[in-house]
């Protein structure tokens, strides 16, 4: 047998090399969630929800909304997930359970002040009860839409009963898009074109929700003016990511997941047209300079499944260490506004619910594999990481199907590891370690052979 | 002059070290257990093979350590994992093989190999110590019955009880409570070795089945271990005479190919320290450790 060089070790020097527009995103954020813990003095309704993009809906009707998975990924990246995920499990909600989902019951727990004794027994200034999680602000209404996840529309349930089951919810039932007969094709066919029918029909339902609550009619053109910006901000945001094919990629997949929110949940305005831009214009400087985005770029990586959000910044330097580029992922590159083209801005809904009903947990597995393929051919991708986030059953239930097939078509080394979004206890370091350095020790061996 | 190279695998549980020639004669392979992530196992080990082998630890020329304790190694020229390490190991073991189950102390691992012996896939336990060498420890502890004897004792089993627990602390109390209801010991050890082996079963169809099928590790020692998961996966394992050495044959085969290019390392961060003196206590626990063993490692 040849020899092999397989000398991987991390060279704990070195860091992620990261974007400065990111830093933008950071104040964005603050200042949305701010606004949004004003928006009772200011005399706006407030939704909370779940899932899917419903915020220019919202925007329209000058409601301020709150984000779940966004405000749970928010305090676990500050480190202060601890007090609303306490208090949820000690009201019941397991440690099994969505981490998502225990985080931000947590959150309505601790506004709706019916906390549990050791968390209210905290001091009035005390710092975890000043914290983000208990400053949300008390739904006026709650809209249901959850792509494919039972827990995820169960959770809004739960959210409705923790305010005493008095706050007006609205439930719109996603179908999930099976894709198995032959007529059945990505965004075509009948089988998508009945569910996007079926979308829109409950999109205007809710939208009479909405008018009823807040007594208005409903103002269609300034959804359509929302979602102006944010078509823009999704292309541009695509085209940002297209020119990692670059080789070294000037940006990786920790800077795309902390660029979600403003394709994700920030108001559609110029602003968020403008983060993309800049990001853009960043990742094109990088890319004349021969700039990437680690130290030394000897493999390319595609991670399947959400992040571990308490640990970005320290995953995104453990793969600099290894010279190794996490160059994009399912869940930043398959997601988020990713059919911006399908989005007609004089009669939106249906171009929405076209991206809604083609998130990454909202078509079937074959699908999804076959986006893969597709895209770690576009992005050279050398190997596929899967991180099974164990409370999500829903990005986790594929993972399987996805590294047997991907791995075969490609002859791409494949490596799982069991994690979790907000919950730091289901993460453990060497575990990583292992089967990260497993996976590029295959790379190698590879490129020895074929040398 | 001959040359000697050194693998060592620093295990969940054991030590192991195997010695090589620079003609790749294995000169020594020592295995040593003194609880979870000991570096004493790994001395005890490293003793054994040295005086074995009749070397001091200045006459090796080249180190690669691996397993989860392989950065605590000090004196490893280079780390390599243990999945690329037990592949490389059983392969030489076993040339051709072509899936490679290993169930050590808290791990339990597959690996597919290609015609060259290269890893193709893997897959490994995660945070659970269900089937491996600890969930083994804690059944014999509920039973009372030696850790040696439980494989002999499950083969008699006939009635094909049912375990339905895999956590290696649960299924103590499962166990207590089979024996309450009336079980017989050996139709509980019958049953938790079937469970043992669905769960590798579980374990390999992640990695897609394929032969030749090679066992390692010290659950290979167990006969009943080795029964269930041939029933369940309805072929032959191939055991290699001393199962719990392939991952430290593995490193040493890297080491070997380290020798051979005259590669240059890059030194590990700073770890136990540990040189001759550490090992002068070797001959107090002698018996811990397997016998050396000389064959040809080409």
């Amino acid at each position: 047998m040849e020899t092999l060089s397989m000398n991987i070790t991390a060279a704990t020097q070195k860091k992620s090399n990261r974007l400065q527009t990111t830093k933008l995103n950071n104040r964005m954020v603050s200042e949305y969630w701010e606004s949004l813990f004003r928006a009772p003095e200011e005399g706006r309704l407030v939704c909370w929800y779940e899932g899917i993009q419903l915020n220019p809906i919202l925007q329209a009707a000058d409601i301020a909304w709150c984000h779940g998975e966004a405000m749970s990924a928010l305090l676990a990246a500050r480190h202060e997930e601890g007090p609303s995920q306490q208090a949820a499990e000690e009201a019941g909600y397991d440690r099994e359970l969505c981490s998502y989902a225990r985080t931000h019951v947590g959150c309505a727990v601790m506004t709706q002040r019916s906390t549990p004794e050791e968390v209210s027994s905290l001091p009035a200034d005390s710092s975890e009860l000043k914290g983000l999680a208990s400053r949300i602000p008390v739904p006026d209404m709650i809209i249901s839409a959850y792509p494919f996840c039972s827990t995820g529309q169960q959770w809004d349930d739960v959210i409705y009963r923790t305010f005493g089951k008095k706050v007006p919810i609205f439930n719109i039932s996603m179908p999930w898009i099976w894709g198995n007969k032959p007529s059945a094709k990505y965004m075509s066919g009948p089988e998508f074109r009945e569910s996007v029918d079926f979308m829109v029909k409950q999109l205007k339902e809710c939208i009479r929700f909405i008018e009823a609550i807040t007594g208005k009619p409903y103002d269609h053109d300034r959804l359509n003016e929302v979602m102006t910006y944010i078509k823009r901000a999704a292309e541009i945001r695509l085209e940002a990511m297209d020119l990692c094919k670059a080789r070294p990629s000037p940006a990786n997949f920790f800077e795309w997941t902390n660029s979600i929110a403003p394709v994700n949940f920030l108001p559609g305005g110029q602003e968020i047209v403008d983060y993309f831009e800049k990001k853009k214009a960043e990742i094109q400087q990088r890319i004349n300079e021969g700039v990437g985005s680690v130290p030394e770029e000897k493999y390319r990586l595609f991670w399947d499944g959400i992040m571990n959000w308490n640990k970005i910044g320290w995953l995104a330097d453990k793969f600099a260490q290894y010279d190794a580029c996490v160059v994009s992922g399912r869940y930043t590159h398959l997601g988020f506004w990713q059919e911006p083209q399908v989005i007609d801005l004089e009669s939106p809904l249906d171009g929405m619910a076209q991206n809604f009903l083609t998130c990454p947990i909202s078509i079937s597995a074959p699908q999804v594999t076959e986006k893969i393929v597709q895209h770690c051919r576009d992005f050279e991708i050398d190997g596929l990481l899967l991180h099974g986030a164990r409370t999500c059953r829903a990005f986790s239930y594929p993972q399987h199907l996805i590294a047997d097939a991907v791995g075969k078509r490609l002859n791409m080394p494949v490596a799982m590891f069991e994690g979790d979004m907000v919950d730091e206890s289901y993460y453990k370091d060497e575990i990583v370690n292992s089967r990260v350095e497993a996976m590029l020790e295959q790379i190698e061996a590879r490129r020895a052979r074929s040398a | 002059m001959t040359q000697f190279v050194l693998g060592i695998d620093f295990g969940s549980t054991t030590g192991k070290a195997v010695i090589l020639d620079s003609n790749g004669n294995m000169v020594a392979a020592e295995v040593s257990q003194k609880g979870a992530v000991s570096d004493e196992s790994v001395r005890v080990a490293l003793g054994a093979a040295l005086r074995h082998a009749g070397l001091q630890l200045d006459q090796i020329a080249r180190t690669v350590s691996t397993g989860y304790g392989r950065r605590m190694v000090e004196m490893a020229d280079r780390t390599v994992t243990e999945i690329s390490c037990h592949a490389r190991g059983a392969a030489h073991l076993i040339p051709g093989v072509k899936l490679v189950i290993d169930i050590g102390g808290q791990d339990s691992k597959v690996i597919a190999l290609d015609d060259d012996g290269l890893v193709v896939r893997f897959a490994m336990n995660d945070r659970c110590a269900g089937g491996t060498g600890k969930y083994f420890e804690t059944l014999a502890r509920a039973l009372n019955v030696g850790i040696d004897e439980m494989g002999p004792m499950a083969l008699k089993a006939t009635l094909d009880m049912q375990v339905t627990s895999m956590c290696a602390t649960f299924a103590e109390t499962e166990v207590i409570a089979l024996l309450a209801e009336g079980a017989t010991k050996i139709e509980v050890l019958g049953g938790v070795h079937a469970a043992m082996a669905k769960r590798t079963l579980g374990l390999i169809s992640r990695v897609g089945k394929r032969d030749p099928v090679a066992m390692t590790g010290g659950v290979a020692r167990n006969p009943a271990a080795v029964h269930h998961i041939e029933k369940a996966l309805e072929t032959r394992l191939i055991l290699p005479e001393q199962p719990q050495i392939a991952g430290a044959l593995g490193a040493a085969l890297f080491a070997l190919d380290d020798l051979r290019d005259q590669a240059v390392a890059t030194p590990l961060p700073k770890a136990i320290p540990m040189d001759d003196n550490d090992l002068h206590g070797v001959e107090e626990i002698e018996g811990s450790s397997a016998p050396a063993c000389k064959s040809k490692a080409n």
